[in-house]
């Protein structure tokens, strides 16, 4: 039984992580906690779906499209949304996030119904369907695909940012935006690529979640959001190598704790590991410790 | 000066008249007290929560954990014990004023975010716990039949007098409301005050001037929770049942879209956010019928409104004067904090 | 000073006069109104959508048919979020709507409860085609009913036999969703299985909104079930399917009506296979009337009828009946709902005869229907 929750763990974690990046770019940026990110992962599972059913589109080009999608919404909810809200008074953009949330929920659920929908199955590769069994646990072809995809994006991500141009003035913006300004650098368009970043990978994470449970709903962001949320936390926000580690960790703890402690805890066991992480080493695992003299507000 | 003063003061006593004669007129039904005593209630909830965004400049995202204790206090005493309700408010008062402290010791040395993570842990712990231990809240099953309050003046030979109907609640949310914002301009006057108001500022000159932030902190991280667990006795014993997915996290921003909204810090601001958000929800439902769109579209229509009254108003409908003054300017900092995207 | 204080009069005087604007309801003279409460947005949005199919269908066939007693029925859709708090608001909403005669709803036993004691004020009867809670019957004092199975009698009906005598099977795994409806089924159905002699060989509990059971389920297919107790609602059912069958567990599984859906088949796929449930309405073995009903609905929304739309359909054919015989009258109608009382007088819908007893509660046949190659069949 281990191994099994082992692999189960790996794989809703690897989603985590892909979903807490997204938290974890835009804090890094602009110290906003985007509580939007988890409907741009529902966007993305819809706009797949949309994609394979209506138009007839083979699963690898849709999802490639879905990811595109998935930056597009992130874009344009820094455009509208948060842009013009820079020099207000960050909890106003806490507000807005909280707002633009309930907003597209709400358009998904006139657009789509409100009645979960099937994933279109037909439409995935054969191999997914695939499954090996070992003496103590069964793989898919599909759990292969999720690992694969998230190892692919993490790696690609950690070069985007460490290799780049892109990547560079992002770490510039992070760090100081009146300096990366007068250095030269767009900060605005910075922050709308991380949007874009961000929101893509939200949208591969709500294509992979969508296709493996084969089920889409319109409120299906809310609890992905808030676990890849404590991902993000348990990593230190703020950090990408630490969200993606959060993100497996949390999973990993809690297929174990619902294996083996009471599965009724099991979300408490995400919240909990959350709390006493913060509490013992408040930068996470990957953080670095954040001496501030201005609060939050 | 004068002059000035004693004209506001004027507006608040007509208001207060107002309220007061409010279920009087004809036009006012059942169903519209209702809704304005679920406006009290939320004025009292937000009164609370200002405490902590508005006073000492921490974010909590975690409030309604302390609603639902206060509102759980109430319910369980009265399910099993019967007691009073006059004897279970300050008990939830108290309650909520513990668990604030118990939670808030601890972790209020922790900077900015991290704090407001905390809190947001600890509610969804809360309404995990309520859902979860069945053999005390009896979980997901709900409290139902939990009495009414009522009026004991036997023991002079007097009339035992139950609460019926929402005109009895009306008043004694009015009553409520009073003795909270009462609380909050003694407060707001004290030495306790200015000493949040120093920590708000700046951290760094409060601690010089001799301010224990910790301590005042705590103190005012535990009276906001007992806030909380006011409003929610007095839930309880008004809709006479509860379950805990009144308590989720939904809740808590929708206080501090209140809080926001009216305009952080400011006692009088927070009220109007309360009542605007509280009716607007309920506006939606009657005009969106009237005009013929179908129910489904209230929350959408929700969600635009609250994103455009930030987008036009950020500091709220009615900000503190020092932010609004440096709203003008255009001078909000935003902080500056080093972190690594590595 | 004075900005502030204009300000904050401005906000007020416009709430207060937003609130005010709330009064007008203005409508054709001659309706009879009932309300409908239910979830309509929110995250048990898709239970509000059966309700209103089901409830939709039946009006326009009254409405068709030139109303009740020539007068013709309106809805008022009062969206309650499955939340108690807005419960209440929809509630008092309803109570204070002096042409309103009869409620239907509400969905969630938790807004259920949390209206009950404003009907009862407000006398105002009230039918629900899907509130389970056993306690609601108590808080209701004779103004609610419902036409739905309480949860005892389906519980043991399932242990007895479901799995006894139709499947003949021994070892049960539960996994149960942790809300009201469940926790009632599974007890009773736990009490069921130790009449029968059944063994149960684990429980487990998962939360509304979850996606990922594959935990649980690897530890409840531990201990070698020979079939699996889906105790929750269609989209979970169906998630746990899908997710056992990927485990390797190739066994039998079965339910209440909650599971009872067109999406469970649609979302589960293959994996819904060999699902046995207990339902109230049962089209190939209902009259004609039913028949009709079925292919009505099918036509109407592009989907197979559902326990929910079916109760919320009969529920509406109840409360018509009632009217017709006793008038538009709070408590007239009331006395009429509680007159149905034995099965000479029960009403006979599309969900069988149906009659309540002194607390509400209904007493209707239960049927048992299979998934078989991707289409509900009966089991028998």
């Amino acid at each position: 039984m281990f191994t099994q929750q082992l692999v189960n763990g790996l794989t809703i974690g690897g989603i985590y992580a892909l979903i807490a990046v997204g938290y974890t770019m835009v804090y890094g940026v602009i110290q906003l906690i985007n509580f939007a990110h988890g409907e741009v992962y529902m966007l993305g599972a819809f706009f797949a779906a949309t994609f394979i059913m209506v138009m007839g589109m083979p699963f690898y080009m849709a999802f490639i499209l879905a990811m595109a999608c998935g930056a597009i919404c992130g874009m344009l909810l820094d455009v509208i949304a948060y842009r013009p809200l820079r020099r207000s008074p960050r909890l106003a953009c806490l507000i807005t996030a909280i707002g633009m949330s309930i907003f597209l929920q709400n358009l998904a659920m006139l657009i789509w119904g409100s009645r979960p929908k099937p994933f279109p199955s037909q439409s995935l590769p054969e191999w997914f369907n695939t499954t090996w069994v070992f003496s103590h646990f069964r793989l898919t072809g599909f759990h292969l695909f999720v690992f694969g995809v998230t190892i692919i994006m993490m790696v690609g991500l950690n070069l985007l940012i460490k290799k780049t141009r892109f990547g560079k003035a992002m770490r510039a913006v992070a760090q100081n935006k009146t300096m990366a300004a007068l250095a030269g650098i767009n900060v605005n368009k910075v922050i709308t690529l991380t949007f874009a970043v961000a929101g893509s990978m939200g949208a591969a994470a709500g294509l992979l979640v969508g296709a493996y449970y084969n089920s889409l709903y319109p409120t299906m962001g809310y609890v992905a959001g808030v676990k890849a949320f404590a991902a993000a936390v348990l990593g230190g926000i703020g950090s990408v190598p630490g969200a993606m580690l959060g993100g497996i960790v949390l999973g990993v703890a809690e297929a174990m704790g619902a294996g083996y402690l009471s599965s009724l805890y099991r979300d408490g066991i995400s919240y909990g590991v959350m709390i006493l992480v913060i509490v013992f080493i408040p930068a996470g695992f990957f953080g670095v410790v954040i001496k501030e003299t201005k609060k939050s507000i | 000066m004068d002059q000035k003063i004693s004209n506001s003061s004027k507006l608040k006593i007509a208001l207060l008249i107002l309220a007061l004669v409010l279920p009087a007129f004809p036009f006012v039904s059942q169903h519209m007290l209702h809704i304005i005593i679920l406006i009290y209630l939320y004025m009292i909830l937000a009164l609370g929560l200002n405490i902590i965004p508005g006073f000492n400049g921490l974010l909590d995202l975690g409030f309604v954990g302390f609603y639902g204790i206060g509102a759980y206090t109430s319910g369980l005493l009265t399910y099993h014990f019967g007691m009073s309700y006059w004897m279970i408010m300050p008990l939830a008062f108290l309650n909520g004023a513990l668990w604030g402290v118990l939670l808030g010791a601890p972790t209020l040395r922790l900077t900015g975010d991290y704090f407001a993570i905390v809190t947001f842990g600890f509610s969804e712990l809360v309404v995990l716990f309520l859902t979860n231990e069945i053999w005390l809240t009896r979980g997901p099953l709900g409290l139902p039949g939990i009495l009414p309050p009522s009026i004991d003046l036997s023991w002079f030979g007097g009339p035992v007098w139950e609460f019926q109907g929402e005109l009895p609640y009306y008043y004694l949310a009015i009553v409520m409301v009073l003795g909270t914002v009462f609380v909050m301009h003694r407060i707001q006057d004290s030495r306790l005050g200015r000493a949040w108001f120093a920590i708000r500022d700046d951290e760094v000159a409060a601690v010089s001037c001799g301010i224990n932030l910790l301590v005042y902190k705590v103190i005012a991280f535990g009276t906001s929770a007992a806030f909380g667990a006011l409003g929610g006795s007095f839930f309880a014993r008004w809709v006479t049942f509860l379950s805990p997915d009144m308590f989720k996290f939904w809740e808590s921003f929708l206080v501090l879209c209140m809080v926001v909204l009216g305009g952080m810090g400011n006692i009088w601001g927070v009220m109007v956010g309360a009542a605007v958000l509280v009716s607007l929800s309920e506006v939606l439902r009657e005009v969106l019928s009237a005009v013929g769109l179908p129910v489904e579209i209230r929350f959408l229509a929700f969600g635009l409104i609250m994103v455009l009254v930030m987008r036009y108003r950020p500091a709220g409908l009615m900000p503190i004067p020092a932010v609004a003054a440096q709203m003008r300017a255009g001078r909000v900092k935003r902080k500056k904090v080093k972190t690594a995207v590595s | 000073m004075k900005g502030k204080g204009s300000l904050f009069c401005k906000g007020l005087i416009l709430t207060v006069g937003l609130i005010f604007c709330m009064t007008t309801a203005a409508s054709a003279a001659d309706t009879i109104r009932i309300g409908v409460a239910g979830p309509f947005t929110g995250d048990a949005a898709a239970y509000g959508d059966n309700i209103k199919a089901g409830v939709s269908l039946k009006l326009k066939e009254i409405n068709g048919a030139g109303g009740i007693n020539g007068k013709k029925v309106e809805i008022v859709w009062g969206d309650d979020l499955c939340q108690p708090k807005e419960g209440g608001t929809v509630a008092s909403k309803f109570a204070n709507d002096k042409k309103m005669v009869a409620v239907i709803g509400h969905v969630c036993s938790s807004a259920t409860l949390a209206g009950m004691p404003i009907y009862v004020r407000a006398k105002m009867p009230v039918i629900s085609a899907t509130s389970t809670n056993e306690t609601i019957g108590h808080v209701g004092k004779g103004w609610f009913f419902r036409n739905c199975y309480t949860d005892d009698f389906q519980g043991e009906y399932l242990a007895s036999h479901v799995v006894k005598e139709l499947l003949g099977l021994k070892r049960v795994g539960i996994f149960y969703e942790n809300n009201d409806y469940a926790i009632g089924l599974k007890d009773s159905f736990v009490k069921g299985a130790q009449d029968s002699g059944l063994q149960v060989t684990g429980t487990e509990a998962y939360m509304k909104g979850a996606t990922d059971f594959t935990p649980q389920l690897t530890k409840l297919l531990r201990d070698d079930p020979e079939t699996l107790f889906l105790c929750g609602y269609h989209l979970e059912g169906a998630l746990i399917a899908g997710q056992a069958r990927k485990l390797g567990f190739e066994g039998p599984l079965f339910g209440g009506d909650g599971i009872d859906n067109a999406d469970y088949i649609e979302i589960g796929g293959e994996a819904a296979d060999n699902t046995y449930m207990t339902v109230p309405f049962l089209a190939q073995a209902a009259g004609p009337e039913g028949q009709k009903f079925a292919e009505d609905y099918k036509e109407e929304n592009g989907r197979d009828v559902d326990w929910m739309s079916a109760n919320a359909y009969d529920c509406m054919g109840i409360l018509a009946y009632v009217i017709e015989k006793v008038g538009a009258d709070r408590e007239k109608i009331r006395e009429g709902l509680a007159a149905i009382n034995s099965p000479e007088k029960g009403y006979e819908g599309v969900t069988g005869l149906t009659y309540f007893n002194e607390v509400g509660d209904c007493f209707k046949p239960a049927f048992v229907k299979k998934v078989e190659g991707g289409k509900f069949v009966p089991a028998e």
